[in-house]
This record gives C-alpha cells, sequence and structure tokens, in this order.
C-alpha cells in the first residue's frame, strides 16, 4: 500500500525520492553503570518519544541512521517524531535531546553519563558502552 | 497587564543567566522557538472571522493577524531537579487589533522525584488537550484549534503553581495535573476577565498510539468593564426588573468547565475530539456543550484531514417574563442579547504537508454556518445570521 502511493506521487512528479538504505546493524546502548542488561523494543523507543524520563536520551543529528531507528523502533518518520518533540518541547514537559554529529560522540556522550541511552552501528561498539538491544 | 513578582523573578533570573551564558558555553540554557506565518481571507464582508480574544480578524481582503504567530522559549537547567522557562509570544490578542508581545509562561519547575514535579510562576491553564500547545502550528494538524470548543474559555495561562504527576503502569503513561492560580484577561467584546481563584485538574492516559484525557476545571469569575452589560442591568434595575439582573451577575461567579478527549495516532490513520462543557452561575456567560473532531490520513509527508465543530446552548436564549411589545421592548431585546451564546458549526477540510524538516505547509477551508444570530464573527451585521461563511487559510508552521 505504501509502495503503492510512494509510486503514485512519483508518478505525480512529487519528488517523493527513496530514502537511502542503511544496512548497518543498529544497537541501544546505555553507560556500563546502568543497571539495566536487556530491553524491548518498544522500550527503548519510549525514551526517544519523551514519554519515559527514567533514562536521558542522545540523538543523532538528521541522517540515514536516525531514520532507520525512527522506522524501526518508533515506526514513524523524522518529521513525526519532530512534532511530537516539538509538543514536549512548548508545553514545558520536557527538553529535546542532545543531537550529535556521529556515533563516536554518540558513544561519548552515553560513556559519560549513566543516565544515558543512545543507538549506534554495531561495528562501532567497545567497552565504553553496553549493549541492550539490537535493533531487529 | 500587570506583571505578578513570581514571574518577574524568573525572567530576572534567566535574564542574568542568559548574560552569562555568552561568558561561559556550559551553562544549560536552552533556546527554541516557534512560529506560524499564515494569510486568512473569507467570502464575506459582513463580519470577520478571528481567533479566540482578538478584536479584529479576516474578511474578504487577506489578512496576517488571524493565524500568525512568533514565539520564543529559554529553558535554564539548573541542577538535575530544579530549571526555568519562560515562553514569550508575539501575536495579534487582547485589546488593540495589532501584534504586542506577551509573556506567555515564565515558570520554575522542581523535579522531586522521576514521577512528582511541580511548577511555580505563570504556567498555561490546562483545560484542554491541546492547551498547551494551541499557539504551536507545528505541533498540530489543524490551522487552528476549533473555535467551537477553544472559545468557551480563553484564558491561556494563569499565575500560580501547579503539581505534576507522571506513572508508566507497564505500556500505559498516566499524567495527572492540578493547577491553581488566578487570571485576568481581555475578552473579544472588549471586556476584561478574571478568574481568582481557578483550580484546573486533568488526567491524561497514553497507550501506545492512543491518548485519552479528562479535565475539570472550577473558577470564581468577574467580568469588569463590560460597558453594555453595566448599562443592561441599570436600565432593568430602573424599571424594577431586578429578577432579571439578578440573573446577570457579574462578580464572584462560580463557573465550571468539563472536558473529554481522545486523540489516535495509528497505521496513518489520525483522529483527534474533544468534547467541552461551560456552566456559570450567570446568565451573561452562558452554559454551553461544544465538541469537534478531526480525521486524518498521513500518506507520506502530506496528510490531508477534515474536521467538523459545533456548539450548543444549554441554558436560556431569552427571559419568557420580559415584554416582547410595547415601551419595554428594546430593553428585552437588549437583555435577550446579553444571554445567547454565539451559535455555529464548522466543517473544515485541509492538508499538511512537511516540505521540510522543520516547517510544515497548511492549507485549509473552513465552513462556518452561524445559526440564530452570527456566531462567533466580530462586528457582524446582521445580514450574517444564519448564513454560511467559508475561510480560506494558507500558512508555513516552523520550529527551531
Amino acid at each position: 500500500m505504501k509502495t503503492a502511493i510512494a509510486k503514485l506521487m512519483l508518478a505525480a512528479g512529487l519528488g517523493m525520492a527513496a530514502a537511502p538504505l542503511f544496512a548497518a546493524e543498529i544497537v541501544v546502548i546505555v553507560n556500563p553503570k546502568n543497571p539495566a542488561t536487556r530491553m524491548f523494543s518498544e522500550q527503548a523507543g519510549q525514551f526517544f518519544l519523551g514519554k519515559s524520563t527514567l533514562f536521558t536520551p542522545v540523538e543523532h543529528t538528521d541522517g540515514p541512521l536516525r531514520n532507520e531507528f525512527y522506522k524501526k523502533v518508533l515506526d514513524k518518520d523524522a518529521t513525526q517524531v519532530k512534532a511530537i518533540w516539538s509538543k514536549l518541547v512548548f508545553t514545558g514537559k520536557a527538553t529535546a535531546p542532545k543531537e550529535y554529529g556521529s556515533s563516536a560522540e554518540v558513544k561519548k556522550a552515553v560513556a559519560a553519563d549513566v543516565s544515558a541511552i543512545g543507538y549506534i552501528e554495531k561495528s562501532q561498539v567497545d567497552d565504553s558502552v553496553k549493549v541492550i538491544l539490537t535493533v531487529q | 497587564m500587570k506583571q505578578p513578582k513570581l514571574a518577574l523573578t524568573v525572567l530576572a533570573v534567566l535574564g542574568a543567566l542568559a548574560a552569562q551564558a555568552h561568558a561561559d558555553d556550559a551553562l544549560p540554557i536552552t533556546v527554541s522557538g516557534f512560529g506560524t506565518g499564515a494569510l486568512t481571507m473569507t467570502d464575506t464582508n459582513d463580519g470577520l472571522f478571528n481567533r479566540t480574544n482578538q478584536v479584529g480578524g479576516a474578511g474578504k481582503s487577506a489578512r496576517t493577524g488571524v493565524d500568525s504567530n512568533l514565539g520564543l522559549q529559554m529553558t535554564a537547567k539548573l541542577s538535575d531537579s530544579l530549571s526555568l522557562t519562560a515562553q514569550g509570544l508575539v501575536r495579534k490578542n487582547g485589546p488593540s487589533d495589532q501584534y504586542a508581545g506577551e509573556m506567555a509562561w515564565a515558570f520554575a519547575k522542581y523535579k522531586a522525584s522521576d514521577e512528582i514535579s511541580f511548577r511555580v510562576g505563570r504556567i498555561g491553564l490546562p483545560v484542554y488537550m491541546i492547551s498547551d500547545v494551541r499557539n504551536v502550528g507545528y505541533a498540530n494538524i489543524m490551522m487552528r484549534a476549533p473555535n467551537e470548543v477553544y472559545r468557551q474559555v480563553t484564558a491561556d495561562n494563569i499565575d500560580g503553581a501547579d503539581v505534576l504527576y507522571q506513572h508508566n503502569f507497564g505500556e500505559t503513561t498516566v499524567t495527572g495535573q492540578l493547577a491553581v492560580g488566578r487570571t485576568r484577561f481581555h475578552a473579544s467584546g472588549n471586556y476584561d476577565v478574571e478568574f481568582k481563584p481557578a483550580v484546573s485538574a486533568q488526567v491524561v492516559l497514553e497507550n501506545g498510539p492512543f491518548t485519552y484525557r479528562l479535565g475539570h476545571a472550577k473558577a470564581k469569575v468577574n467580568v469588569y468593564d463590560n460597558a453594555n452589560l453595566s448599562a443592561l442591568l441599570a436600565a432593568l434595575n430602573k424599571y424594577g426588573l431586578t429578577s432579571v439582573s439578578a440573573q446577570l451577575p457579574l462578580s464572584d461567579i462560580d463557573g465550571t468547565f468539563t472536558s473529554a478527549g481522545f486523540a489516535m495516532d495509528y497505521n496513518n490513520i489520525v483522529l483527534q475530539g474533544e468534547y467541552a462543557k461551560r456552566k456559570t452561575e450567570t446568565r451573561a456567560i452562558q452554559d454551553t456543550s461544544s465538541y469537534y473532531l478531526m480525521g486524518g490520513y498521513r500518506m507520506g509527508k502530506f496528510l490531508p484531514y477534515v474536521m467538523y465543530g459545533d456548539v450548543k446552548q444549554d441554558s436560556i436564549r431569552s427571559f419568557a417574563s420580559l415584554p416582547t411589545t410595547g415601551p419595554l421592548a428594546g430593553l428585552t431585546a437588549a437583555a435577550n442579547g446579553a444571554i445567547q451564546a454565539g451559535l455555529q458549526s464548522t466543517t473544515a477540510i485541509g492538508v499538511r504537508w512537511d516540505f521540510y524538516k522543520s516547517a510544515a505547509f497548511k492549507f485549509q477551508i473552513d465552513h462556518i454556518s452561524t445559526r440564530d444570530g452570527t456566531g462567533y464573527f466580530a462586528n457582524a451585521t446582521p445580514a450574517l445570521a444564519g448564513k454560511s461563511v467559508n475561510v480560506y487559510a494558507a500558512g508555513i508552521d516552523f520550529v527551531f
């Protein structure tokens, strides 16, 4: 259905270019001192939508990794997530997550904050962080 | 409008911190903003279409003032548990038909635990489902909050305090809020309304794509500087019609507002609806029931939607005891006019297009049908009574 609509829009000349494929496996990481050991996809998603403040989400700047994570874990696209956060920010209920330009920086931020939660490519994982979920 | 000390203190501290932030990048201050640039026009000059608390509005020539605004919000995190937030808003609102700045919020927030926080200062009055973000176009699908429901209580904020409680029960997040404060604001009819105090409670349940909300608010209401009503009361008393004037008190009025809301964002289908009931002990502020229902379907970056909203009056629309002929007929007409709420329904269609990562384009057409009067139109001529009006609006919402 979705592809059919996308094709229609392409045909209509609306310029809905196909999203670039992101092949790498994504993992959700926390600080090694964080007591959590495993997490379901739905639970991890809560933090990145501001629905739980138990952990502090660390975000990537716009890009294919973020889009892939949103699609697989939240089943949403980037603009939907942006609208959700703008609701939270402008109600004073939450502040938007800090954004970093690379997985190395996200990893560093998670390694530096006991309550942080982030996501990076599996290939980037090292001892400074703990993997609690592999995104399917 | 007077700025209470508390809100001013929050502002002063934020200002000082912002000045310091230039010197020290480590200070955790975040500045974010939102805005809408829009043009609004209708197909009639028999009345002006506007939003809540605006005195002017749009007719046949396109105007920016109805749906445009610009907001700036600053938050300073002083510690893990204490933060200060201020939000300034520029829009057309209040006694003059000019763009003007206002302090929408200025509060200190204390996070007592992961589940409980307190706020003190100027905070949003939580009487609707989208109370806090109704001015943030980007956070909403529709061009504006439906007038039928959002005209019933037109205060945006209160000076006071609230407590917020949030708890997760499995997959369900429950948020409870209790706010107490007071406010005084300028109403569309060119008079002031005061809530002193206002007490507002709401419970919101979020479960995956579903949101449910229940709210109840109570206030002691005072109406100030309403020349028409004051003259009417004086005339009624002069002719010994005190049983009628007694039904139109303007001070110390008990009022309640009860509302329920539902929202869903599931498999590209978007639904949002609210039902709200206003009740007061004066016929000058009519008892009303209202609702709206919006449905949309997300197709990639496009989200077409339809909305229907209606408001009806629950209190009487005429005094049976007053003569409709003879020398007092004019007075009767004035008294009946004072107890009639604007009645109208709106059918709207529109589309939101997320054309850029933090900006959206919207186009909306409202078909408004007035009933037994001229609805919510400002400066309306009798020709508008019982007529339908089309309102066209296009705009761009952005956040930064």
